[in-house]
């Protein structure tokens, strides 16, 4: 807990100061009550994607030294303290093929799961495909009580680039309330209590959840093909549900670096930088002490939707639309209102890295045991090219990712990246993705 | 009158063909209906047919599960938790729910939703009046008086009556959550979660029947099963599940008789509900699902608050109601009345005084002839209803609100590639006003088809700022609200207004947004002709949009079903 410190709580405090945060929110991560115990289990690998909506400047976000120890341009310089755990991927594209560039739509859920999509836009859309966090959850999620976490930092629930195939999309929490009463509620088990009763409505619950299961057959004998996947998707909810209650009736295994947390305060949501990224690091505590805890090894965090609405109070034009319609400042180079929200997204995404870093989990720390995968639907998003998407990698997977390097995929499918990951988070699949995005080819360089 | 929009638009472009196809059977089918049927009353037979769609697989929205609970169990029953995100899809939330499903985390809320209303059903503020019988013994299952209501609410939750298989399982789990507890009512609790939690619950399942009214040359026709066609109405006219009373007319077969139809329709649209069923209709099409979150920066708006975002949105529904159920008035006067209701926050906005009931609540109010308001596009409630910019008014997206809500006539997005920084830099001294922004656009090729069918439109909106505030000047230049529509000139919102009353398309819009909010899919070319011959008999009805409800409610066309088959258009072709 070394790294939960005073000091660095306040900091993160502090960037949000325009924000009324509620005092006693801070006791909850001083309340160090729960001592960690030293027990030996073995430490799962997790996964997580961190979105950030309208992209970066080329020149002032990528590398030009390719391999370790590559140069940090000024939009990354917030991650450079955690170089040695990040890697970047350039050159890696959305592969349309033909597909029309669906705006704010295409990038993201070609990189997310490895096919363009053919409907959609700047208010969301469908898939084709099931996104990477859903099949990575399927394969290691079953053991947890929570499959996976969806998070949103702008207020809104629909907000998330987590879906199966469809228009469904995996809502996000948005309050740190709700998401603490979710994960730490009365259901919550402490891994590391002495002793352990199963509550026995657990298992009445279950018996109606497996009732409701008896329904499929006859459900899906009476509607079409469309809506039996519909009805599918359903009953996929339905046992995931069931599953997580199976969860409550066994006794957690111990998690060295999971301590209790107090209910946060009430705190304000919405769009506006500062409320956004207050909230972000709100529902990232919490969500790192969830991982810390097991109760989930699967996160989708969004930072805002991809036609990113986040703007400064008092601003009459947000992040996207300043993308559109600022002038790129001749001497700068670049749209500097603009690139104000780019640098603040990269600096919202270090402070989740230095969050998951503080957890000690074993030899390494939680950062050490996940990869997250971070990347946004455009590079650059005032013309929506969706060419050399900014993509990062963070974390080790417990010693099987290589991190810390710059790859170039010489406009490869940024389905690779994605292939990738499944194969170190042990997926077996050879190829991954359809069309122009198909790649069967994993980036050997990462894999340890 | 013909129905624009439903083949000449892009985004469709996908159903021309299915039309094309469509067309030889369509004939084939109007023809067997001329013919006539026997039992088919005179009105119906005169129908065009259409070949319906496949049954319906809807998610409830929020709203509707909500009213599902406090219609079955009463006002006092807290429905709490999340809800997964609604969807729109070709205009309508109400087509959305017909491509969602349930989301994992939202099926973990449905759950918690489940137990915490099945608690409250049983608990002891409430047994007495819900549970419609005594147990024998309060701590032993009582099988009798547990059938007796899960038998009740089970039809009203599912819509119809439980299989025995259905009841049988319930009173097992019923059952065993007794006898774990002790508690009869424990059982009741468990057991009415299962409903709660279930499919046939959280979706509206349509079931169909060999329509009795087809004959033998088109023996594959299909009708809603009596149940799904009480539901389908209910919806329709209620945004509610239907009531016993419906139910029990269904399961006497009531409805497959043209006056049992017409009596149940006629009964649900006397009832007070039917107001709320016109609200939802309303607020769908009109997009009144952007007011949630709806937000106006405050330095630029000090105006602006939730509050008065949800005063706005009040008034127009309280005027389209009034206007359209307690006054019977024309569709189309909508768009010219002056008669509306105020509170103080709205007469705020206006900048008119409010008559001395509206200090407290709400007054009916009459704008004056000075006053630059008449008709419903005037008003806040439409005015303000742009989530995407929170900071100024956007002609583009006014114009195409009123091209997709009141027109049908969907506008693509647009192109990837373009650079917006002239449109909206409203710092050039050249451009101060929205007109001399958007005029860039009419230089572009590739932006000037699209922006010529929202712009004119919009720009003539520019004297009402983003919260509908009037103005008559932008960064001290004169706003210029002059416009074309339809080829007639005019200049300001009012004139515009005078012309979208006019206009053949707006009441054939609400035509075919009413009729897809029924049926929970979009119109296609197979519904054409029974669109242009039901929006005859509207204009006969003088617009009067209760006569059109009751006429969608009681067609053929509203209950038809398209014949089991893989996919419509290759299954008729090859019937023919």
């Amino acid at each position: 807990m070394a790294l939960w410190t005073r000091r660095n709580l306040l900091r993160g405090m502090a960037r949000g100061s325009a924000v009324a945060v509620a005092l006693p929110f801070l006791d909850l991560f001083l309340d160090n009550h729960g001592e960690a115990l030293a027990s030996g289990a073995p430490i799962p690998t997790r996964f997580g994607t961190w979105f950030w909506g309208c992209g970066v400047n080329t020149a002032r976000w990528f590398p030009t030294k390719l391999g370790a120890d590559y140069d940090i341009k000024e939009e990354l310089r917030p991650i450079a303290q955690f170089k040695d755990k990040v890697s970047i991927f350039s050159n890696f594209n959305c592969n349309l093929d033909g597909k029309p560039n669906l705006v704010h739509w295409s990038g993201v859920m070609a990189t997310l799961s490895g096919t363009a999509p053919t409907k959609g836009g700047v208010s969301g859309g469908s898939s084709e495909a099931p996104t990477i966090d859903c099949l990575i959850a399927d394969h290691i999620g079953k053991t947890n009580r929570f499959r996976s976490l969806e998070l949103a930092c702008t207020g809104q629930s629909g907000v998330s680039y987590s879906m199966r195939t469809g228009s469904t999309v995996n809502p996000s929490e948005v309050d740190p309330i709700n998401l603490y009463r979710r994960l730490f509620g009365a259901e919550f088990q402490d891994p590391n209590k002495a002793d352990f009763t199963p509550d026995p409505r657990i298992m009445l619950r279950q018996s109606v959840l497996s009732s409701v299961k008896d329904d499929r057959d006859e459900l899906m004998r009476s509607l079409g093909s469309a809506d039996r996947q519909r009805v599918d998707q359903y009953f996929t909810s339905v046992r995931q549900v069931e599953q997580q209650l199976g969860q409550l009736l066994e006794k957690p295994a111990p998690a060295d670096a999971c301590v209790m947390l107090k209910e946060p305060g009430k705190s304000q949501l919405g769009p506006t930088w500062d409320v956004a990224m207050n909230s972000h690091d709100l529902l990232g505590q919490l969500l790192v002490m969830a991982l810390a805890c097991n109760q989930t090894r699967v996160f989708n965090m969004a930072l805002s939707n991809a036609g990113s609405n986040l703007r400064k109070a008092g601003d009459p034009v947000s992040f996207h639309e300043l993308t559109h319609e600022e002038p790129v400042d001749e001497k700068l180079g670049y749209q500097p209102k603009a690139t104000f929200f780019i640098e603040k997204s990269m600096e919202t995404f270090a402070s989740m890295l230095r969050m998951m870093d503080g957890v000690k989990e074993g030899a390494g720390s939680l950062l050490d045991n996940s990869l997250i995968l971070a990347t946004s639907e455009s590079n650059f998003a005032k013309i929506h090219s969706v060419d050399n998407l900014p993509i990062m990698v963070a974390g080790r997977a417990g010693g099987k990712w290589k991190s810390g390097q710059h790859i170039s995929g010489n406009g490869d499918p940024s389905s690779r990246v994605g292939l990738t990951i499944q194969q170190v988070m042990g997926l077996p699949v050879t190829s991954w993705g359809e069309g122009a995005m198909l790649a069967s080819k994993p980036i050997g360089e990462v894999m340890a | 009158m013909t129905v624009g929009g439903l083949s000449r638009t892009p985004s469709r472009a996908r159903r021309h063909s299915l039309i094309a196809a469509a067309g030889l059977a369509v004939s084939t089918l109007t023809y067997a209906l001329a013919a006539g049927a026997p039992g088919e009353p005179a009105r119906a037979a005169a129908e065009p047919a259409t070949a319906g769609g496949l049954p319906g697989f809807r998610r409830l929205n929020e709203s509707q599960y909500v009213r599902s609970i406090q219609q079955i169990f009463g006002p006092t029953i807290r429905v709490p938790g999340r809800f997964d995100p609604p969807l729109r899809e070709e205009g309508l939330m109400a087509i959305g729910d017909s491509h969602v499903t349930v989301s994992p985390s939202g099926f973990e809320q449905y759950e918690l939703r489940a137990r915490e209303i099945a608690a409250q059903v049983v608990d002891d503020t409430h047994r007495k009046e819900l549970v419609p019988c005594t147990p024998a013994s309060p701590t032993a299952f009582d099988p009798a008086c547990a059938a007796r209501f899960f038998a009740s609410y089970g039809r009203q939750l599912y819509r119809r009556p439980l299989s025995n298989r259905e009841s049988e399982s319930l009173l097992g789990l019923a059952k065993a959550a007794s006898d774990q507890s002790r508690d009869f009512y424990a059982g009741l609790e468990l057991g009415l979660s299962r409903l709660l939690v279930s499919p046939k619950f959280l979706f509206r399942i349509e079931g169909s029947q060999p329509a009795p009214d087809y004959p033998t040359a088109t023996a594959n026709a299909m009708v809603l099963d009596d149940y799904s066609l009480a539901t389908r109405i209910s919806f329709l006219l209620w945004d509610a599940p239907p009531d016993t009373e419906l139910l029990d007319a269904a399961e006497r077969g009531d409805l497959r008789d043209q006056a049992g139809l017409v009596r149940q329709v006629d009964r649900l649209m006397a009832s007070p509900r039917f107001q709320q069923g016109v609200r939802s209709f309303f607020a769908d099409m009109f997009g009144f699902e952007q007011f949630s979150g709806l937000a106006k920066d405050q330095a630029i708006y000090p105006k602006f608050n939730s509050d008065l975002a949800k005063d706005a949105q009040e008034q127009l529904l309280r005027t389209l109601v009034d206007h359209l159920v307690s006054r019977q008035g024309d569709y189309r006067d909508l768009f010219t009345t002056k008669k509306t209701f105020l509170n103080r926050n709205l007469g705020a906005l206006y900048k008119v005084p409010v008559p001395e009931a509206g200090m407290e609540g709400w007054a009916p109010y009459v704008f004056g002839a000075d006053e630059p308001r008449a008709g419903i596009l005037t008003l806040a409630g439409f005015l303000m209803l742009d989530p995407t910019h929170e900071g100024r008014s956007s002609p583009t997206i006014r114009g195409k609100s009123v091209r997709e809500f009141l027109l049908c006539q969907p506008i693509p997005q647009p192109p990837p590639n373009v650079d917006f920084a002239v449109v909206q830099d409203v710092h050039n001294p050249q451009h101060r006003t929205a007109r001399q922004r958007l005029t860039i656009h009419q230089e572009n090729p590739a932006c000037a088809g699209c922006h010529a069918l929202t712009d004119p439109i919009g720009l003539s909106m520019e004297n009402y700022d983003a919260t509908g505030d009037f103005r008559t000047h932008e960064n001290g230049a004169l706003i210029d609200a002059t416009g074309t529509f339809e080829g007639k000139p005019y200049t300001g919102l009012i004139q515009l207004s005078r012309l979208l009353h006019d206009s053949p398309a707006v009441p054939a819009c609400l035509l075919q947004r009413a009729y897809e909010y029924g049926v929970g899919r979009s119109a296609t070319g197979e519904d054409k002709d029974w669109l242009d011959h039901t929006g005859q008999a509207f204009m006969r009805d003088k617009y009067r949009f209760p006569s059109l409800l009751r006429r969608i409610a009681t067609s053929s066309a509203f209950r038809r079903i398209a014949p089991p088959a893989p996919v419509g258009p290759a299954k008729i072709v090859a019937s023919r």
